[in-house]
């Protein structure tokens, strides 16, 4: 039956040639269609099998919470500088439009305005004529669209002016409470000392989790800028009322604009109309806003800006892996048909081979798009995997032609024996890497299970567009050189060269001769290579993968180092308030989180509000009922200079308390307010206070009194109103934080989990918080938990298809031989391969990844064609034909298997690491079943043949 | 034959496998308990924490104990911008005071602090409470022994009693057959007595005034993946100790 179907075929080549090349034109031209349907996602969560409850919920919530997918930029500079940018930015990215479908919308518009036109020339059809110009409106509306709803880069200090006391905690409100009793500066100095002291001896965990340093810090902050501008203003230097009133605001609500601790970058957030699904507006976004900043920078030569956050980086991830797959194909097409032109000296039939391969690949994307639809960040490999294994189907036909014609055949006699001496090879070949890579379909991650559906019918599309395509532009060839040779009336053969490889079967007969050497060397250096492939370990670092030198990926580290805020945050999604606010408080309790954020930071409880009331209350009658003083007189100065005195103990008492518990952020800004005190000559600004104080009393006196005029009624009128006792309800809270925290029916609260130290510094933290997460809730997401998960189903999957490969590729072995010794030994390199392979990547430095352990199944498919087409030519020449097998189909091996080298090699070149991880372990894999073929197998031949020899 | 047979029983009844198997947790864990039963101590140690921005500190500092532990004074040494500082634990830590010597001013810690990290480590103030906390706070039971760190060792399971206020479920400990030095204890979460926090290596035993003492300790926070170092320069044990040594006036001199 096989025979048959080769014949015919070899048939048709031979003598219908132009035929076959139009039924695969035509065939392009519906791939071609298709393959221009295919989309790419580079999201790790869509790797998850589906249905995962991972992906599930990040999906929701990157569809629902277009602020939790936000684009970040991140701006470094001096503050002034960065904080005007910032300014200067914000209004900029809001008016940021979407131009990119304003042509086509246009000429969609063109065409109805025509037929407006037309109809406007005939009666009765203002109905028609209403409808397209409604539809003309919509179209319009539809141009020019706003990239961005909203840009983040201040606090909400509105809603804290009017409900700050209310978010509060009953404990810091009784801690602190003080602190709003007395707007007079003396008063504010004694109360402010005196919740000091409360705070930190009654509480000495204040400053000693995450987020109790935070408000420690900001709490300073807001102090420093304090004194710095009683300094200014004690020197007689003009402060407006609005700097005056701006210290006011810091004390009571912080720092407005998102600031890192050093105050030498900042953050805002610019929250998209779109969400990560929209891959071309996530494209058309990101280089809009990057645009815009690019700009900007031209008028601020000090500051630094570049974008990250989830949709940048989404952005870069598909852009480059998309250029590094580009040229890394180019480099691979373009080594892969030097190759062939050198070892088969000849350059038009490596031409042929590679535009057969092109065509191939238009029918395996094809193919993939009417399989999976979109390509993932494994399956998006699968051009140049298909690259380096398709081309060897051409190597095969072009080989066996060349080889046959070179013998003297006609061309339909050398295409019928090609047909049917490496077609066979071809098919089982081809069959058992298309069987072995289509059985990760059992795989439950989408990753592996796409990958294997994708690569498997991709290269049995290839098989095809090579059996139909090849082989008839070969035949062309071939006539016009005979048709050249008979008008010169050359009768000498077409092709007299005999490109076969001897150096190969010369060493093969010598392996295969002296098999005890070649079994026991092979033995010995399996055992290396095994040894050294025990120690391989497993890469959990997700950011190894990723593209090296991107900006946006290298802005993350920035985060981290600046604000001491991992990008690679969880997410849950709470049903209600309460339970937001309760998986809130569980997280925090953890010791794997820093702080987590949710609506309940700006919703408390009814009953935390009930609670806080008589405080608010106490609070707001105090400072009612205190007199404001007009001035500071010098005769105040000894309970200034009291205060400020005490003042200064008490942060240099923070300062060491902060030293001994190793909280450097509380310990640096101390050291900006009294001095470092290792270092005599670092600047106490309290104590320049002081002494200003001491020899300029009336210079002081009436600079505080100025002061105290703009500064003390503003104090209290900003108090009183931030003492509101009305409940806080879900309605209250301003749009922005409402979008950050909820989806738009208002009933998905969304909480985000931020990990105390880096994920990925080793794989025992990353599971301790997924593990914490999980915990938790069975509904968290986010890199952590998603990676975590890839790790644990990949390996599995990974070791289930290795095994399953093995067992279908025997069986299909065996029905391709019905000899089970032929099958197993046909087996035997492969299996030594594997081995070679982790060994060989242990000993050039590499480790196992999510990426590359997708590699053993894979290699399995890949690496059993070479044993098979061995025994294939063995079984076919006879007994002692070895040195035949190893020059003719040995060398076609050797092509294989560097071409194959080159395409997966070419990923090493890859921007994106995680395929160059894949590409180099492939390359070591292709390399080492290459050379478990050609050393281990002839020696297995030899033996056979030596028992052969004695029975007979 | 007879005589033989009896020297063999009794040979077995007093090897210390056989009396072992009659241990139980409880026994075993008041066998600890009494290594720490000394009523005063002094020590130099030296400690090595890693600062929230990654950075290792190291502080040298002398302590003193008396009351079994009831009562603890820490005076730090170096480096020199400490140097002075100390801290004052009595009632099991449960009251806290701390001197600062740039300012001379003695501070009030509250009484929660006990559970709260001391002074930047991975050591709770109550890690480094009495010796009879393994006592007074849990139950003790015995599981199969185990080889830990190079020793044969007790495996004990302690579980804390239902009045108690420690900060850990349950304590999972090995302790040391030939000595009854807890050689590694695992300490889990308050909450989850599945989760384990930290992990307490102790080594270079050495036999210090009779008493087998760790001079060096290691305390592996699990959540953080942090770690702090403890080395004791010098002990010394049944040291005579002033009472006035640990009042707040004294913390000052």
């Amino acid at each position: 039956m096989r025979d048959k179907v080769l014949k015919t075929l070899a048939y048709w080549h031979a003598h219908h040639p132009w035929r076959m090349i139009l039924v695969v034109l035509l065939l392009t031209l519906i791939f071609a269609f298709f393959a221009e349907q295919l989309k790419v996602t580079m999201r790790w969560s869509d790797l998850l099998p589906t249905g995962d409850k991972r992906t599930v919920q990040f999906n929701k919530i990157i569809d629902e919470f277009t602020s939790a997918t936000s684009l970040v930029v991140v701006v470094q500079g001096e503050e002034s500088h960065i904080k005007k940018f910032a300014e200067d930015l914000a209004p900029r990215i809001l008016n940021a439009v979407d131009t990119s479908k304003n042509a086509s919308l246009q000429k969609k518009i063109d065409k109805i305005r025509k037929k407006i036109d037309q109809l406007k020339t005939k009666e009765k059809n203002e109905s028609k004529i209403a409808k397209l110009q409604s539809e003309i409106k919509t179209l319009q509306s539809q141009m020019n669209k706003k990239l961005f709803k909203r840009v983040d880069y201040k606090t909400e200090v509105d809603f804290l002016r009017n409900h700050g006391l209310m978010l509060l905690k009953e404990e810091d409100l009784k801690n602190t409470k003080d602190v709003f009793m007395d707007p007079n500066i003396t008063g504010l100095l004694f109360n402010i000392n005196n919740s000091m002291e409360k705070e930190y001896v009654g509480q000495e965990e204040s400053i000693s989790t995450r987020e109790k340093e935070d408000n420690a810090v900001a709490f300073l902050d807001s102090i420093q800028n304090l004194v710095l501008k009683l300094q200014k203003a004690t020197r007689g230097q003009n402060l407006s009322k609005e700097e005056v009133q701006a210290v006011a605001d810091k004390l009571l609500f912080g720092e407005p604009y998102f600031l890192s601790y050093d105050k030498k970058a900042l953050i805002l957030t610019a929250v998209p109309n779109f969400t990560m699904m929209d891959l071309d507006l996530m494209v058309t976004g990101t280089d809009a806003v990057q645009g815009i900043i690019d700009d900007l920078l031209k008028n601020y030569p000090g500051v630094k800006a570049g974008l990250t956050g989830m949709i940048a980086v989404g952005r870069d991830e598909m852009v480059y892996s998309e250029k590094s797959l580009g040229y890394t194909t180019v480099i691979a097409v373009i080594a892969i048909l030097i190759l062939l032109m050198i070892s088969f000296r000849m350059w038009v039939a490596p031409i042929f081979a590679t535009f057969n391969l092109l065509v191939g690949l238009i029918w395996a994307v094809g193919t993939a798009a009417i399989v999976v639809g979109m390509l993932n960040i494994m399956t998006q490999m699968m051009a140049v995997i298909l690259l380096g294994l398709g081309i060897d189907f051409s190597i095969h036909i072009i080989s066996g032609f060349t080889e046959r014609r070179a013998a003297g055949d006609n061309i339909a006699e050398a295409m019928e024996k090609t047909f049917l001496k490496s077609g066979k090879g071809i098919l089982t070949a081809a069959l058992t890497t298309a069987c072995a890579f289509l059985t990760m379909v059992i795989s439950h991650s989408r990753g592996m299970k796409e990958m294997g559906l994708v690569t498997g019918l991709g290269l049995l599309a290839i098989l095809f567009a090579t059996m139909l395509f090849l082989p008839s532009m070969l035949v062309l060839r071939e006539r016009r050189i005979d048709k050249k040779r008979e008008k010169k009336q050359d009768l000498k053969h077409a092709v007299q060269r005999d490109i076969s490889f001897r150096f190969l079967g010369k060493t093969s007969e010598l392996l295969s001769k002296h098999y005890i050497f070649t079994i026991l060397a092979s033995i010995i250096i399996s055992f290396i290579l095994i040894w050294s492939g025990s120690k391989i370990s497993f890469d959990h670092n997700y950011m190894n993968l990723e593209p090296k030198g991107l900006t946006s990926v290298a802005l993350q580290d920035t985060v981290q180092e600046k604000f001491d805020l991992s990008m690679d945050y969880a997410l849950v999604l709470a049903d209600s308030i309460e339970e937001s606010r309760e998986l809130s408080k569980k997280y925090r309790e953890l010791g794997t989180v820093a702080i987590t954020e949710d609506i309940s930071l700006y919703l408390p409880s009814p009953e935390q509000q009930q609670k806080r009331i008589p405080l608010i209350r106490e609070i707001r009658e105090k400072i009612r009922s205190t007199p404001i003083k007009k001035s500071v007189l010098p005769s105040d100065f000894p309970v200034l200079r009291r205060e400020l005195e005490r003042l200064e103990m008490n942060i240099m008492e923070m300062q060491d308390m902060a030293y001994l518990g190793g909280q450097d952020k509380v310990e640096n800004k101390c050291k900006e307010i009294v001095g470092d005190p290792e270092n005599p000559n670092s600047r106490n600004i309290i104590r320049e206070e002081l002494q200003f104080l001491d020899e300029n009393i009336s210079t002081a006196a009436k600079g505080l009194s100025e002061f105290q005029q703009n500064f003390a009624p503003y104090f209290q009128a900003s108090v009183i109103k931030m003492s509101s006792t009305q409940p806080i309800r879900l309605d209250d809270l301003p749009v922005t934080i409402l979008d950050r925290y909820s989806n738009k029916k208002r009933d998905q609260f969304l909480v985000t989990v931020f990990p105390v130290g880096n994920i990925w510094q080793n794989a025992e933290f990353l599971n301790r918080f997924a593990d914490d997460l999980e915990r938790v809730s069975d509904r968290a997401t986010g890199m952590p938990v998603v990676f975590r998960a890839l790790i644990k189903i990949i390996g599995r999957d990974g070791r289930n298809a290795v095994l399953l490969t093995l067992v279908i590729v025997f069986l299909l072995l065996l029905v391709d031989y019905r000899n089970a010794g032929h099958a197993l030994i046909a087996m035997i390199p492969l299996a030594l391969g594997i081995f070679w392979m982790v060994g060989l990547m242990h000993l050039v430095g590499m480790k196992l990844s999510i990426m590359n352990v997708m590699g053993l199944p894979m290699i399995v498919g890949i690496g059993v064609d070479y044993g098979v087409h061995i025994i294939h030519r063995w079984r076919h020449e006879g007994r002692g034909k070895i040195r035949i097998v190893y020059s003719s189909t040995g060398k076609a091996i050797l092509l294989t298997s560097l071409t194959t080298m080159l395409a997966f090699g070419s990923l090493v070149f890859s921007i994106w690491r995680g395929f160059g991880q894949l590409g180099g372990a492939l390359f070591l894999g292709v390399g080492a079943c290459f050379l478990t073929s050609v050393i281990i197998l002839p020696g297995i031949i030899g033996i056979i043949e030596r028992k052969n020899r004695e029975t007979c | 034959m007879k005589k033989i047979m009896i020297l063999g029983l009794l040979a077995f009844l007093l090897t210390p496998g056989s009396f072992s198997q009659e241990m139980t947790g409880e026994d075993i864990i008041q066998k600890v308990n009494d290594l720490f039963n000394f009523d005063s101590n002094y020590s130099k140690s030296k400690m090595t924490i890693v600062t929230t921005s990654g950075q290792k500190r190291t502080f040298i500092y002398e302590s003193w104990s008396k009351n079994k532990g009831e009562k603890n004074l820490v005076r730090y040494l170096e480096p020199r911008r400490v140097k002075g500082q100390a801290v004052l634990m009595l009632n099991n830590a449960d009251d806290i005071w701390m001197y600062f010597p740039r300012t001379q001013r003695v501070r009030k810690l509250a009484t929660h602090a006990k559970k709260q990290k001391m002074q930047g480590s991975d050591f709770s103030y109550e890690d480094m409470g009495s010796g009879d906390a393994f006592i007074k706070n849990f139950t003790s039971k015995r599981l199969k022994d185990e080889k830990m760190e190079g020793y044969d060792c007790y495996k004990l399971e302690l579980t804390r009693k239902p009045d108690s206020d420690t900060s850990y479920s349950r304590l999972i400990m090995w302790v040391i057959k030939e000595n009854f030095v807890p050689v590694v204890i695992d300490y889990y979460d308050e909450h989850d007595p599945t989760l384990l926090q930290k992990r307490l290596i102790q080594s270079d035993i050495r036999i210090i005034d009779g008493i087998p003492t760790a001079m060096k300790m290691v305390m592996i926070n699990k959540n953080d993946n942090s770690q702090t170092e403890m080395e004791l320069l010098e002990v010394k044990y049944n040291i005579p100790l002033d009472d006035r040594m640990f009042t707040e006036r004294e913390l000052k001199k």
